[in-house]
């Protein structure tokens, strides 16, 4: 259905954190590859590069070392390649504040740290993703098929 | 000459009973304070032993000469007009000098301050005016002195005054600093509690895991026994602990983090309907309320010049620390009052409740931050107080506590009616108290 197969970037300086995501991701059943850079500069880097053509799906901290998670944002968000990317902005608070700034830089997705699956369903449906996109497969909890609206 | 002598007569009378001219000389010429006495033409027809001390001459020197060998020089053309005025005028005897003092020329040439009165008296075809003069270097000193010291004493105000005003600044600036402070170290110690929470959950996932492959039928009992007993008696337990302990400190750093956002956050200056507001607070505790079967009164409430949300977190605050302290067994009483606004436009509203109330030993530190009430009452981290005190002196008011060990406590605090006058509303920056 979609050969291309998403990549999902985490850009996560606290090596704890990034695991922590990981494992609660693959958990979920999750199985798309998972690229994890460590700060700002790098997540610009890789996605400038364009993934060798893979859709990406960026999880981006808030605050990470050097160029932070902010910056990267507004970056990509004033770069017209860019700006259709879809990102998940992670925090360790909902610190009223640093929500405001990613709405302002035109997020207004985001989670707190660390990512469970529930909160990672409805950050994608707020980006208008599917779960087909990411490889989900049915929740754990459900039998059901996919709760995901009509594929694409 | 006669109606002098007739308003004069008793002294007159008794002066010329009792002393000889001698001993009438001899009193004016002891008297400490100079008497000059001149003719028409202003020649000195006396000069006493004061004036001789006051001036440096002896009287010798001086009888039948010019008054003005006793006036300092630039007076030499003023001074004759202002005593003509005088001898016209209609009264007998005034203070010289449209100041206090006047001056006078001593012998060696130099000039001193003086207190003149002058009088005058008809003395035949004569109009003669008596002078009584007295140094006035000393009392001149000492108002010299008392100006300087007024002055100096207002200079020490204006710069008290300045000081404060920097002193104000500083400590504005300190507080600013230490919210600051508060909420970056606040938010930097929630990185490591994410990873001490998901951590120990990766933790009970795999004891959950491990409890599994216990259960598998093939492994001697000898083995699963110890291994079970440890995983739920050690393993479980430790986590049990270390779960209580995270949560506790994800609970102190988020109140640490809503303190600092209490000083930050900026405000909507506008007239809120307290009444309003106390109404939705108690609506949206209703649930305790009815389960501890409390009784919650809102009088007549006036509306105060604040944010809506910053005077709702306050009620709220007080609301919920008030149903805490009732029975709950039932017949709490909670009443939201409001006092007559004082003479510079501020209300005192106030929330009272008939519960347990606060021991004294902790009132004094009530509302500084992580003060429990005591060890049955922790629910929270103690910084609710803490809170609404400073979003009440951000509002311009202050907060104050009343109570009595099962009796019940008063929290009353103060808003402004009105905007501060000036027009602009208070500024955002937080006020100190």
């Amino acid at each position: 259905m979609n050969r291309d197969r998403l990549v999902i970037l985490l850009a996560e300086d606290d090596d704890g954190h990034a695991k922590l995501i990981e494992r609660n991701l693959q958990r979920a059943g999750v199985v798309n590859p998972i690229v994890r850079v460590a700060d700002g500069q790098a997540a610009l880097q890789y996605v400038r590069q364009g993934s060798n053509g893979h859709p990406l799906l960026l999880l981006l901290d808030i605050n990470l070392p050097g160029l932070d998670g902010i910056e990267v944002l507004r970056q990509l968000k004033s770069d017209p390649h860019t700006s259709k990317l879809p990102i998940i902005m992670l925090t360790t608070t909902d610190d009223p504040r640093e929500i405001d700034r990613c709405y302002q830089l035109g997020c207004s997705v985001y989670i707190t740290k660390p990512v469970r699956y529930e909160s990672f369903v409805e950050a994608l449906q707020r980006l208008g993703m599917f779960l087909e996109i990411v490889k989900l497969p049915t929740p754990p909890t459900a039998s059901a098929p996919s709760p995901a609206g009509p594929g694409p | 000459m006669e109606s002098k002598s007739s308003r004069l007569g008793w002294v007159h009378t008794f002066v010329l009973q009792h002393l000889s001219p001698e001993q009438l000389a001899e009193i004016i010429d002891v008297t400490e304070d100079g008497i000059v006495t001149v003719d028409s033409q202003h020649r000195i027809v006396l000069f006493n032993r004061g004036a001789a001390r006051l001036f440096g001459y002896e009287p010798a020197e001086v009888l039948g000469q010019s008054l003005n060998l006793l006036i300092p020089e630039q007076y030499h053309q003023s001074h004759p007009k202002d005593m003509e005025a005088f001898a016209q005028g209609p009264v007998d005897s005034r203070r010289m000098g449209s100041r206090r003092t006047v001056s006078g020329r001593r012998k060696d040439g130099s000039v001193f301050p003086a207190e003149v009165t002058i009088s005058k008296l008809q003395h035949g075809e004569q109009l003669w005016l008596t002078a009584i003069i007295r140094d006035a270097a000393e009392r001149k000193r000492y108002e010299d002195a008392l100006l300087r010291l007024n002055l100096e004493l207002e200079e020490r105000i204006r710069q008290r005054t300045a000081e404060l005003a920097e002193r104000n600044r500083q400590l504005q600036q300190k507080t600013d600093e230490n919210e600051m402070f508060v909420y970056s170290v606040s938010h930097d110690l929630r990185s490591p509690l994410v990873n001490l929470m998901g951590f120990s959950e990766e933790l009970e996932l795999a004891v959950r895991k491990i409890a599994e492959l216990l259960g598998d039928p093939r492994l001697p009992a000898e083995v699963i026994q110890p291994a079970l007993t440890l995983l739920h008696a050690d393993v479980r337990e430790s986590l049990t602990y270390i779960r209580t302990a995270v949560e506790r400190l994800s609970r102190i750093i988020d109140g640490l983090l809503r303190l600092s956002r209490a000083g930050r956050v900026e405000y909507r200056w506008q007239t809120v309907e307290v009444g309003q507001i106390a109404q939705r607070v108690v609506d949206a505790h209703r649930t305790v309320i009815n389960q501890r079967q409390a009784a919650v009164a809102i009088q007549a409430l006036p509306p105060a010049w604040g944010d809506p949300d910053a005077i709702e977190q306050i009620l709220a605050n007080l609301v919920s620390n008030a149903l805490e302290a009732l029975p709950p067994s039932g017949g709490g009483q909670i009443t939201i009052g409001c006092q007559p606004a004082d003479s510079e436009g501020y209300h005192t509203y106030y929330v009272a409740d008939n519960g347990c109330g606060i021991d004294p030993s902790l009132l004094p530190r009530l509302f500084q931050p992580f003060q429990q009430q005591s060890a049955s009452n922790r629910k929270g981290e103690g910084i609710g107080l803490a809170i609404v005190r400073r979003v009440i002196e951000r509002l311009g008011g202050t907060i104050s506590v009343e109570s009595t060990l099962q009796q019940g406590t008063t929290f009353r605090f103060t808003l402004p009616g009105v905007p501060p006058s000036g027009g602009s509303p208070a500024s955002n920056l937080p006020v100190l108290s």
